[in-house]
């Protein structure tokens, strides 16, 4: 393994590893209740994480549920689209 | 009217619905998997003819119509090209399998005796799902709303303005089918122990 990294292989290295996240936004239309159904379904939330993250997307707009590598969040988002929740990606320091 | 929802002792769901409520069913199921395949799923971008005709991968621009647009949205809200590479990946894909589970809600309702034509006063449809069964009612179900508050123009915080609606607008009829789904969404996910 070599010791030391050229410095621009570093900054690839660090913008391949920057993670990304989902984001679900607010919509007039969803219900509380099925969307704390959907995180707790589709990510594995307990139900509590599953409301705490519900009410911040009801009361801020927008909520993210899931952060990780670009390839991992455009599936969630894409799962999130299944379920008909409305789901972006960005990266983490957007 | 249907009571909506109860658990199902080996998990799942179970409803009684009248003829008419399963009909209703139906119709908006049959109506969403119409407009699922009702823009062609295929790329709009290609210039040359023949890579297009070649091109089996999906559309890179956000549909027209406001409905398939709200069910398909913008995965980038900033990268107009990131978006468009996503929906070419996704978009046949997830236009086939709502349309796929909107379509297998109608056979269950077939299933459980509702005839292709109501034409009987007085008949009650049994409906019992499995869990993964109840799961994809919830998106259908969901898909349904979508599409009705999308063509209703629905908004944050706008509950006083429907009920205030005269009876004899057209708009109050589809906001009570509208309302109807919710509770049935409400009892399903509530089944589900959510």
């Amino acid at each position: 393994m070599p010791v030391e990294y050229e410095e621009s292989q570093l900054d690839d290295l660090t913008a391949a590893d920057r993670p990304w996240q989902t984001v679900v936004w607010n919509d007039p239309v969803n219900l509380m209740s099925y969307v704390t159904f959907v995180f707790q379904q589709y990510f594995g939330f307990s139900r509590r994480k599953a409301e705490k993250l519900m009410l911040e997307v009801h009361h801020d707009g927008r909520s993210i549920v899931s952060s990780g590598s670009r390839e991992e969040m455009e599936r969630d988002v894409q799962a999130m689209h299944e379920y008909g929740l409305w789901a972006t990606l960005e990266r983490a320091d957007d | 009217m249907t009571e909506g929802f109860q658990p199902r002792r080996r998990g799942g769901a179970v409803a009684t619905f009248s003829g008419f409520e399963a009909d209703l069913l139906r119709s908006l199921a049959s109506q969403l998997i119409e407009l699922l395949r009702d823009e062609a799923a295929v790329p709009t971008t290609e210039v040359d003819p023949f890579e297009a005709l070649l091109d089996f991968s999906g559309p890179t621009n956000e549909p027209d119509d406001p409905v398939l647009a709200r069910l398909f949205p913008s995965a980038y809200r900033d990268d107009e090209e990131a978006a468009g590479e996503f929906r070419r990946y996704t978009e046949t894909q997830l236009r086939s399998g709502k349309a796929a589970t909107a379509g297998a809600l109608i056979d269950t309702l077939e299933e459980a005796g509702l005839p292709p034509q109501l034409d009987e006063d007085g008949l009650t449809i049994d409906v019992e799902l499995d869990p993964g069964q109840a799961i994809a009612w919830m998106k259908t179900i969901t898909d349904m709303r979508l599409a009705l508050a999308t063509r209703l123009g629905i908004e944050e915080g706008d509950e006083e303005l429907w009920e205030q609606l005269p009876d004899e607008d057209p708009r109050t009829q589809v906001h009570d089918i509208y309302d109807w789904l919710a509770y049935l969404q409400e009892t399903l996910v509530r089944s589900m122990g959510g």
